[in-house]
């Protein structure tokens, strides 16, 4: 549905944009604001970033928070390539529906209800609260995007290349890892991506779930936003959101040097041939 | 028709790829199916498969026999895939035993089948293996040498003249180079049996017929067994040595193309393949071999052969190709089966031309006519009064 | 064999951290409050063997649903919640509609370019992005200040801590998830249909009507439930946003956990917002698994 692209549409894209836009990028003009008052502009500084790299408990959150979003991420991506499979190659089985229910529930379950039953199994089983219960709490709510990412790529996948290893002599496992995993691993490294960042960002279910000694970032920020808006917040946010678009921007660039790269190959061999 | 045609027509233009010498299968000796001493390689035993409440195969039994093109045609979903996949392994059957050389495989699963290999009609080539790795795959995973395995490549890539795409991923091939590679994947491991799925069914027409050719020849080079699904007819004459016509996933029909087109057997199978024109009538008199059919709704009666197991008084019906009905503008004399009817459409189609004629049962009969020469008949015309005659053996007498 | 492996791993650990907890939920909503560890009574005790097994059930009753029944506090949370997601949900619509239909007609080779940059702010940290807001509508805020500046006002406007302020936030914050799911269902929309519509005499405005917005409405029932749903128990926008009168029940939860230190009613809340969810969440699952379903 293309063609037709009038002033009304271009006009919805600009402010649609934006509104999506325009705060964030306030933000991260006035982590560079020189004046402790928020909304005057006192000149250009870096002073408040510098200040960042003194705040040891800072440090030490945005510490504990990477971690837990590298285990967790791993943790997630795992369950929930395993999950989307499930759903997509495994056909009908018994608890099927049960089981689809448990992956995509938790995508919209309000936090706050996620964060508490969790809080209360780790009670109930008796786990120390800390780094552990974070990271199983984030894998166990991230497995859930991860799972639809994966499985909207299995979607689109040819189940007949599969079958087709099978016929030349590989069995499920072998041909999970040589032909099945290859062709998804661009979708299961964009879920890994989103469970990353869905840890990272993650203040609601952190809070419930967190004991001492394993306070996060967002837990952290969260802290100090309720006194106000502060310049120092505002130069943590923009090294975080700094971090996530160079992140996605590297990963698009990535994709279309491959995708380059393959046209030049064609061109190379269509030559070759003639 | 078919099959002649098209090989001629083929034969006739210059392509790259020779036509193998191959005779068709009527004439030829090779008719292992009819041979009691001989063990058919492949052994369908009463095999029926369901998916919930349907039937997708009904008690199928089946013999295919080694070296054979065997070709398993009908209208989607009549079941030939379903019968292909259980032999690859894909499908379990339901009941009854699939037997490959006299082993039973029905429980082995798909990589256990070493003898089988199997051609998909999406080629289901790996995305992310050059040419020379998805051709390479199937050997790889039966841990052959690596030397071994070169050699394996390089010779199943000059049977389909792939050596230059070798480094080639799937995505910068064109569809026909794509079928070609699929082919050599499967050929590549020296199956016993090969199997095709729909395996040119992507192509256009032209480089159709050209694959179609190429698989010919391949089964002829290699020897080995091909079972192809098909549900273009053409094709199946083509290539085919036997035909089984599937319906409703029962197995309507199994005969040569020459047989399966001349004596088809029941009406499905005269409709499916080729055009028919169909006279539905009582058999009112047998004096021989010749039958005598009343036509009642065209208040006339025909004349036909072919009398065995027929019974005064029998609902038959008499199946008719429009190439070996005549068309003519005045009443022929001497003729034993001539109708009147009127002209209501006329396709003029070069070399030949189609007439549809309404005759008195209200039904249109097709005659086919070669526009061999100018002749008078030659302007007939859409409301011109005519007269169709056949020869007492030309039609078919069908009692289903 | 293998098979259940592979359903196993996914399923138990759902099982274990989705599934389980809210039965733990449900037995503590049912338990009374204590000053102990951990804090709530009774808990169960097997060595005592069936006697006090029996006895753990007598204890466990409704008291923290009657309380929350009874109390108007937090009936007007649920309410309030619902009313606020609702509308917010509404505004979400009419927003990302537009952008959502001009990105389907856009040129196809911006089209990548335009998912990007909608997906992008949602990488970035919820909550910096509400936190950005506070900065633009507090009393000495950007917005006052442009406003002000531009003559458009010569007071201040108390945006912050009001419920407008949650309406911007949720609208802001979810608009990623309603764009998302209409752009898809646009996109998929041929122009032939459109061309079709005209040619057979229905001018583009009637066409839109008759063609895009039904076959849009997939879309539509998607980006709705994927927004209303986790806004009814958001807590992050109401607290940074919203006033003291702005009565959320994600915020009544969270300060019953975390301030009250009172976990069996904190329990019975989620249980009852759970139940008030019920319908829409497994709608979105039914939505989902269809999908899922369709592919195969």
């Amino acid at each position: 549905m293309n063609s037709r692209f009038s002033w009304f549409n271009v006009t919805s894209i600009v402010l649609g944009f934006a509104f999506l836009y325009i705060p964030i990028l306030l933000l991260v003009i006035y982590s560079f604001n020189d004046s402790k008052l928020v909304t005057v502009w006192g000149g250009w500084s870096t002073k408040w970033y510098s200040g960042l790299l003194q705040n040891d408990a800072l440090l030490d959150a945005a510490w504990v928070t990477l971690r837990v979003a590298l285990v967790s991420a791993t943790v997630a991506t795992i369950l929930g390539t395993l999950a989307a499979i499930v759903l997509v190659r495994m056909g009908r089985f018994r608890g099927r529906t049960l089981f689809s229910g448990l992956v995509f529930a938790p995508l919209v379950m309000p936090e706050v209800i996620t964060g508490l039953s969790l809080l209360l199994l780790f009670v109930a089983l008796g786990f120390d609260r800390g780094y552990w219960t974070v990271t199983i709490a984030h894998a166990t709510f991230a497995m859930c995007f991860a799972a639809v990412v994966v499985q909207s790529r299995l979607h689109d996948f040819d189940k007949s290349v599969e079958e087709a290893a099978m016929d030349l002599g590989a069995p499920p496992v072998r041909t999970f890892f040589e032909v099945t995993l290859p062709i998804i691993a661009p979708a299961v490294i964009s879920a890994w991506l989103l469970a990353f960042t869905l840890s990272l960002d993650d203040l609601v279910i952190a809070s419930f779930t967190t004991g001492p000694g394993a306070t996060t970032l967002p837990i952290k920020i969260y802290s100090q936003v309720r006194l106000g808006v502060t310049p120092e917040i505002n130069a943590i946010s923009t090294v975080m959101i700094g971090f996530v678009t160079i992140g996605v921007l590297v990963a698009s660039y990535m994709t279309k040097r491959q995708s380059a790269m393959r046209e030049r190959e064609t061109r190379a061999v269509d030559q070759g041939a003639a | 028709m078919a099959g002649n045609a098209s090989v001629a027509e083929a034969a006739a233009k210059p392509a790259a790829y020779t036509p193998a010498s191959r005779t068709p299968a009527p004439q030829s000796n090779f008719a292992p199916w009819k041979d009691p001493a001989k063990n058919p390689i492949v052994r369908f035993e009463n095999v029926t498969k369901r998916f919930g409440d349907f039937v997708a195969i009904k008690d199928c039994t089946l013999d295919i026999y080694e070296r054979e093109f065997f070709a398993l045609l009908g209208p989607s979903g009549c079941g030939k895939s379903t019968l292909l996949r259980m032999l690859a392994g894909f499908e379990k059957p339901t009941e009854g035993r699939i037997f490959v050389n006299g082993k039973d495989i029905t429980d082995l699963a798909p990589y256990e089948r070493t003898d089988v290999n199997m051609m998909f009609q999406s080629y289901a080539l790996f995305p992310h293996m050059t040419v020379e790795r998805n051709i390479g795959f199937g050997l790889r995973q039966d841990g052959m040498e690596k030397s071994a395995i070169e050699a394996r490549v390089a010779e199943a890539m000059a049977l389909l003249e792939l050596g230059k795409f070798a480094q080639r991923k799937p995505h910068q091939l064109s569809g026909g180079q794509q079928q070609r590679v699929a082919l050599a994947r499967a050929i590549a491991k020296k199956p016993r049996i090969m199997l095709l799925d729909e395996p040119l069914g992507a192509l256009d027409k032209r480089l159709r017929q050209q694959a179609q050719f190429e698989l010919m020849r391949i089964q002829e080079t290699t020897g080995t067994t091909f079972v192809i699904v098909t549900h273009d007819q053409e094709e199946a004459m083509t290539v085919a040595s036997r035909i089984a016509v599937m319906n409703h996933g029962e197995l309507a029909h199994i005969a040569t193309p020459g047989e399966i087109y001349e004596f088809p057997g029941s009406r499905y199978v005269a409709n499916f393949i080729g055009d028919v024109n169909i006279f539905e009538g009582k058999v009112s008199a047998i004096d021989g071999n010749d039958v005598t059919i009343d036509w009642p709704s065209g208040n006339d009666s025909f004349t036909a052969q072919g009398s065995a197991g027929l019974t005064i008084g029998q609902q038959v019906w008499l199946a008719m190709r429009p190439e070996k009905v005549r068309i003519f503008q005045t009443k022929p004399t001497e003729a034993c089966n001539a109708i009147p009817g009127k002209v209501v459409d006329v396709g003029y189609l070069g070399s030949i031309s189609h007439y549809h004629v309404k005759v008195a049962s209200g039904q249109q009969v097709t005659a086919l006519r070669a526009n061999a020469a100018q002749t008078v008949e030659h302007n007939i015309k859409w409301d011109d009064d005519v007269w169709l005659e056949w020869p007492y053996d030309a039609g078919m007498i069908l009692t289903k | 064999m293998r098979r259940w492996y592979v359903i196993g791993a996914p399923y138990i650990w759902l099982l274990l951290f989705f599934l389980v907890p809210f039965f733990i939920v449900f037995k503590i909503s049912l338990s009374d409050i204590a000053t102990a560890i951990p804090p709530y009574t009774p808990t169960l005790d097997l060595s005592g063997g069936w006697e006090a097994i029996k006895t753990f059930f007598s204890e466990l009753d409704f008291e923290n649903y009657s309380f929350i029944v009874n109390d108007p506090l937090y009936v007007d949370a649920y309410w309030s919640s619902v009313r606020i997601a609702a509308i917010a949900t509404l505004i979400t619509l009419l927003v990302a509609y537009p952008i959502a239909y001009g990105m389907a007609r856009a040129p196809k080779d911006w089209q990548p370019t335009l998912m990007m940059l909608v997906i992008l702010p949602f990488w970035t940290s919820f909550l910096i992005r509400v936190y950005a807001w506070m900065g633009i509508l507090k009393k000495e805020g950007l917005l006052n200040l442009f406003l002000m500046n531009m003559g458009l006002i010569s007071e201040p406007l108390t945006i912050l801590n009001t419920n407008t302020a949650v309406y911007i936030g949720i609208v802001y914050s979810y608009l990623p998830f309603m764009i998302l799911p209409l752009y898809s269902s646009l996109e998929k929309i041929k122009p032939s249909l459109l061309e079709a519509a005209e040619d057979l005499g229905s001018p583009p405005w009637k066409a839109f009507w008759q063609v895009t917005f039904p076959l849009s409405l997939p879309g539509i029932f998607a980006g709705c439930l994927l927004v209303f749903i986790p806004a009814v128990g958001e807590f992050v926008i109401p607290d940074l946003l919203g006033g003291s009168d702005t009565l959320m029940i994600g915020k009544t939860l969270w300060s019953e956990f975390f301030n009250n230190r009172d976990w069996p009613v904190s329990s019975a809340v989620a249980v009852v917002l759970l139940i008030v969810l019920i319908l829409p969440i497994v709608l979105f699952q039914r939505m989902q698994q269809n999908q899922a379903e369709a592919g195969r």
